[in-house]
């Protein structure tokens, strides 16, 4: 029995076990095989994680300190077992929590390297959609389709969208949430993500509409794509915001000579001889072909 | 005594692995001391394939509308394909991720990612998307006649691939490189515009895009710099050719000649080109503050050749002059460079206080020009040359204070204010009378919320805006608006988990010249059930439930008079799924799925869309698991009965698991 309870204990290390803090005295490193002997399940899982390379480095916390480099100290918790003397990012303050994740993550390619926008203000931490002790898969999700559950937690009614026929294809897989949003926070309103430096997203699958062009359409620049289409989706074809084309345009092209500076909007209306009630003129773009931007004509005609 | 008890212990480790044989006939291995050999690590290979055939029954209905809407065929697929190699000896790579999916589908991606810890980060990914619309409800200004047709629409595919790799991730000082490419082709239909008619004729449209780029990231304890050139070079040409007689959309005489195209050879060649630079800054310099900011330029620039040749029937409005042939020539380039700078600190002068301060502005200026060389062949030479200047100009700034209070551990508190504003300057429409139309933007916007996390999975927030604006771009914009967004997340027991959500917006532009009136409001619900972490059945379900309503006037064109512009859009949206294992197979026993999404709304385009979906799954053996799947997909439109379709569609596949 002896002989096989020493082969046993071979497989497994021995734990460090710390030597007990005194209560006055600050909890000291106690090593992650001290919290292997309860939280085996998490110990196993970790080690699928990515983070599992701060275990092995000597940097920072010192090697072997995996667990403790953001739970801290945990001599005190080996001793005690008692959930009040070990830092749990998951239970503190959403700033406090993400400090933590911060101190190693600033600056990674998000914009300014933390989380801004409404995730930050709406105290969204960092382990919201970031699972710290499961595998790399679940740390930072890879598969379009597995983002995109992961948003849709929280944004029903966005997810919901999709649902409707005319939409980008996230139901398909082709595309998942973060290809046209940065979560971490972005320089455009509703963290819309930028390629080449400051241009919306829009412009890395649609690089035919980014111009410059020679004759722009105003609002494709000073309002952005969402000023015509519902890009989440639409029960109107090209996902634009009105039942046809003609309102979308009309809308905003509503400004006479006489009215323009009444309305102090921009929008000049257009040729009397547009006359609605022939087919021919209710949809605008069968005429204004290049409504995105023209670089031939000014009327953006072709 | 100590030996005899190394000598146990080592005995199971020895038993797991045989000793290789080079250490057999070492003879320095046969005087060393008995040490046990290190367990030699194997490769290993994970993950799944997924195989499988798909068949889809007759449209009912529109075809057109089902591909554009689904896209879905018959036909053998990949389905996924998910596999991570992890290296033994980790001489070149710690692990390699294969991922694959929807081959065969008109969607399909792969992606591909290496790392070696401390060494590299390398990924590519991969997608090919294709693009089919063919709506008559969009653009089809013959449908009077009986005959459906949309004279807007394409079948295109586009390509996207993105490789990036980082060195020495981890370290302080980390360079990288990546490279994009996008590009689009394919066919559609577009419209021929000449003066009093448009011919719908067939185009060839293809675009590319390259991006380049490289950069470093200097990673230190109290700052961060990120700091990244990259380029961009475009290409896009379009290419209509015809040669059959169109009479396009005018079916009458205009002063008793029939107008018609009988040729066309039109081309667009355009080439831009486009440099741009990041820089990131993040600092910590003491504990009780952090600071952030960033620069943004990029440079985009185009040049434009584009030729066309016509001949048919034509007029020139301006001097009612009937003429037969035409050649256009233009020379056009246009440049737009676009600034952007953020700067920003999160000030934390007490532990329960934080105050995030940031301004930023965002500046872009396009200039062009153009040469126009117009000749009108026949029945006379006559040349028109022109040049074209335009100007786009936009100024955009924003100055933000968030201050955010922990109540308690639980609550927290946040108030602020926005400001924006900004002008813009834009060439106006040439019936305006105005040669330049200048436009304004200022916003007042105030900031609260409150969030609630408590124990037991309970968390609420709410969130609330609320502007008041006197000058907007355009008639539609957000002016003197309201925001409330609520959200609140439940979860009673570990198998259990609810969330509800509410949003509403209102818009309004009181101006006596716009009189712009919006309203929407969302309200969702789901739930998810998991008992026994779902061995036995996972039911989840989800159910949206949106309003809109907007109100403006515009003006008719061809009298002037004011009309209004009403839309609605009351929407349904509903998804669930009840995943059961059927008892009685032991550990291979097949799993059941029903559920599927609806959608339903009335208003101004009232649609029903339903995906009803059956899927059954069965492990025979331990690693290999066979299904089958049943979809429908049904589409109407009460307003465009003839864009309704409806279809079947039925898969069987093979998943292999390691």
């Amino acid at each position: 029995m002896i002989l096989f309870a020493g082969a046993a204990a071979a497989q497994v290390p021995a734990p460090t076990n710390p030597a007990p803090a005194p209560a006055n005295q600050p909890a000291t490193y106690a090593g992650s095989e001290a919290c292997q002997l309860c939280h085996e399940d998490i110990y196993k899982a970790f080690q699928k994680n990515p983070h599992v390379a701060v275990e092995k480095s000597s940097k920072r916390w010192g090697e072997g300190r995996g667990c403790e480099s953001c739970h801290g100290p945990g001599s005190k918790h080996a001793e005690s077992t008692s959930a009040a003397d070990i830092r749990n990012p998951s239970k503190l303050a959403v700033a406090e929590a993400d400090q933590g994740c911060l101190g190693c993550h600033l600056n990674q390619p998000t914009h300014v390297g933390r989380i801004q926008s409404g995730h930050a203000r709406n105290q969204v931490s960092c382990v919201t959609c970031h699972a710290m002790h499961k595998s790399a898969e679940e740390l930072r999700p890879q598969r379009r389709a597995a983002i995109n559950a992961k948003c849709a937690g929280c944004h029903t009614a966005v997810w919901a969208s999709f649902q409707r026929p005319h939409k980008h294809k996230l139901p398909e897989g082709a595309m998942s949430c973060i290809d046209c949003h940065n979560p971490h926070g972005s320089l455009l309103p509703r963290s819309i993500r930028t390629v080449a430096a400051n241009e919306p997203g829009c412009l890395n699958c649609h690089g035919d509409k980014r111009g410059p062009f020679i004759f722009e359409h105003a609002p494709v620049r000073l309002e952005g794509c969402t000023a015509c289409h519902e890009p989440h989706g639409s029960a109107n074809p090209h996902m634009l915001t009105r039942q046809e084309v003609r309102f979308t345009c009309l809308e905003c092209h509503a400004n006479t000579p006489a009215t323009m500076a009444a309305s102090r909007t921009l929008g000049g209306i257009p040729p009397a001889f547009h006359d609605l009630r022939s087919p021919q003129f209710r949809n605008c773009t069968l005429c204004h072909v290049k409504i995105h931007g023209s670089n031939v004509s000014q009327d953006l005609l072709r | 005594m100590k030996i005899l008890l190394a000598l146990l212990m080592a005995l199971p480790l020895a038993a797991q692995e045989k000793p290789p044989a080079a250490q057999e006939t070492a003879p320095a291995a046969q005087e060393a001391p008995a040490v046990a050999p290190a367990p030699q690590p194997e490769a290993t290979v994970t993950g799944s394939v997924d195989v499988g055939y798909q068949w889809r029954s007759n449209v009912g209905g529109s075809l057109d509308t089902y591909r554009s809407v689904v896209n879905l065929g018959s036909g053998p697929k990949l389905m996924g394909l998910d596999l991570s190699f992890e290296s033994a000896t980790k001489r070149w790579f710690d692990r390699i991720n294969v991922r694959g999916y929807n081959w065969g589908d008109p969607y399909n991606t792969a992606h591909v990612d290496a790392s070696r810890h401390g060494w590299y980060n390398f990924s590519f990914d991969y997608r090919n998307i294709a693009y089919f619309n063919f709506l008559p409800s969009y653009a089809d200004p013959t449908i009077g006649n009986g005959i459906f047709l949309d004279q807007r629409s394409f079948d295109t595919h586009r390509r996207m691939m993105d490789f990036e790799l980082e060195l020495m991730p981890g370290k302080w000082f980390v360079p990288y490189v990546g490279y994009s490419h996008d590009s689009g082709f394919g066919r559609g239909i577009t419209d021929f515009v000449s003066d009093a008619n448009e011919y719908p004729v067939a185009d060839k449209p293809r675009d590319k895009t390259d991006n380049f780029r490289g950069g470093v990231r200097i990673e230190l304890k109290k700052f961060h710099v990120t700091l990244e050139q990259g380029g961009t070079t475009f290409k896009d040409d379009q290419q209509v050719f015809t040669g059959d007689q169109n009479f396009g959309n005018r079916s009458t005489p205009l002063f008793g000649q029939q107008l018609e195209l009988t040729n066309l050879a039109q081309s667009y060649g355009v080439r831009g080109n486009s440099i741009y630079s990041k820089v990131l800054v993040t600092a910590d310099p003491f504990s009780w503050i952090s600071l952030f900011g960033q620069f943004l330029y990029s440079r985009p620039d185009t040049t434009v050749n584009y030729s066309q040749f016509n001949t048919g029937q034509f007029v020139d409005l301006a001097s009612l002059l009937f003429f037969t042939s035409e050649l256009d020539l233009v020379n056009a380039a246009a440049k737009q460079p676009h600034t952007s700078g953020m700067f920003g600190f999160e000030l934390r002068p007490m532990r329960r206080v934080r105050v995030i301060e940031s301004v930023m502005t965002d500046r872009l200026h396009d200039a062009s020009s153009a040469a126009l060389n117009q000749q009108i062949l026949t029945p006379l030479v006559a040349a028109q040359l022109a040049d074209f200047t335009d100007r786009l100009i936009r100024n955009y700034s924003q100055q933000q204070t968030d201050v955010l209070f922990d109540l308690t551990s639980k609550i927290t508190l946040r108030g602020g204010q926005r400001f924006v504003w900004g002008d813009a300057e834009t060439q106006g429409a040439l019936i305006s009378g105005a040669v330049t139309e200048t436009g304004a933007l200022r916003r007042q916007v105030g900031l609260a919320g409150v969030s609630y996390r408590a124990g037991h999975g309970i968390s609420a927030g709410v969130d609330f805006e609320g502007a008041s604006g006197d000058r907007a771009y355009f008639r539609t914009s957000l002016q003197n608006y309201q925001r409330v967004r609520a959200r609140a997340r439940y979860q009673p027991m570990t198998s259990l988990a609810l969330s509800a959500g509410f949003s509403v917006l209102n818009n309004q532009n009181p101006n006596p010249a716009v009189k712009y009136d919006f309203l929407s409001h969302e309200t969702s619900f789901s739930a998810v059930w998991t008992p026994s972490g779902g061995k036995r059945v996972t039911l989840t379900g989800e159910y949206t439930r949106s309003n809109l309503r907007s109100d403006i006037n515009y003006v008719v064109p061809q009298d002037f008079t004011t009309a209004p512009s009403s839309y609605r859009d009351n929407g349904d949206e509903a998804s669930a799924l009840a995943d059961l294992v059927i008892p009685g197979f032991g550990a291979h026993a097949p799993r059941l799925g029903v559920g599927g999404s609806l959608f339903r709304s009335s208003g101004s385009r009232p649609t029903q869309y339903y995906q009803p979906i059956v899927r059954f799954t069965t492990p025979p053996y331990r690693h290999i698991a066979a299904y089958g799947e049943w979809r429908y997909y049904g589409f109407a439109e009460p307003f465009y009965l003839y864009e309704g379709f409806r279809t079947h569609l039925l898969s069987v596949g093979l998943r292999y698991t390691r």
